[in-house]
């Protein structure tokens, strides 16, 4: 597999949206549950339209939504953990 | 497990079900002498298009079947129907693509397979048997690749 480069926050921003379940936020950018899962594990980057959408829906830049870090960083954080 | 990886193990079974009952139906006729498998390539055309017939048909049943057991399974209503079974998104598409891909690099290896036993003098029959096995395979990498993606990542 690939090292995931991009980082998200959906997790701590549904929180802070009195804890939006994973539904909530699927149905609010109109995809399924299971993306969503997977964006939030990294299995998944999303195309800059869902990242867009996903930003809008917690009021916040797309900065604070995701976040890019080059791929020997990535790679050196995960042999780390 | 989702649906999507569930609908996938259905398409790999009955796929592999159905190829194998109408393979074994055909090879029985082949040995009662009913039809001319080694130099009727005629035959081979009309057994091709009535297996495509009757696997669209073959799979629409099952499908329905699936779906009705996944219904009374998961307690499907018409409110959750969306939950159960989710509209396409485009990570489904994604996966679909990549599987796709996965499935035409195989048919092509088998297709090339049969030309080199064409070149090597097997029976010319033999083509049409690597072209049904490297069909089945490609199906199968097609919903293999598709389990795989849904939940290593794409």
């Amino acid at each position: 597999m690939p090292t995931r480069n991009i980082q998200n926050n959906i997790r701590r921003l549904r929180f802070d949206a009195d804890e939006m379940t994973q539904q909530q936020l699927a149905d609010k950018v109109g995809v399924s549950r299971q993306t969503i899962v997977a964006i939030e594990k990294g299995n998944y980057s999303p195309s800059l339209e869902l990242a867009f959408k996903i930003a809008l829906v917690f009021h916040t830049p797309l900065q604070d939504v995701f976040s890019y870090e080059p791929v020997n960083v990535a790679a050196k954080k995960k042999r780390k953990s | 497990m989702s649906y999507r990886e569930k609908e996938n193990i259905i398409n790999i079974f009955s796929g592999l079900i159905i190829t194998a009952i109408y393979a074994w139906f055909v090879y029985q006729r082949h040995l009662e002498g009913r039809i001319d498998l080694v130099d009727d390539f005629q035959a081979w055309g009309k057994l091709f298009l009535v297996y495509a017939g009757i696997s669209v048909v073959a799979r629409i049943i099952i499908y329905i079947v699936f779906h009705i057991i996944n219904a009374i399974v998961t307690h499907n209503t018409e409110a959750t129907h969306n939950r159960e079974i989710p509209p396409e998104d485009e990570r489904d598409k994604l996966i679909k693509l990549k599987a796709l891909r996965n499935s035409h690099y195989s048919f092509v290896g088998g297709f090339m397979l049969a030309i080199i036993a064409l070149a090597v003098g097997l029976p010319s029959y033999s083509i049409f048997i690597v072209f049904v096995v490297s069909g089945v395979v490609s199906e199968l990498i097609d919903n293999g690749s598709q389990i795989y993606y849904y939940r290593k990542g794409v």
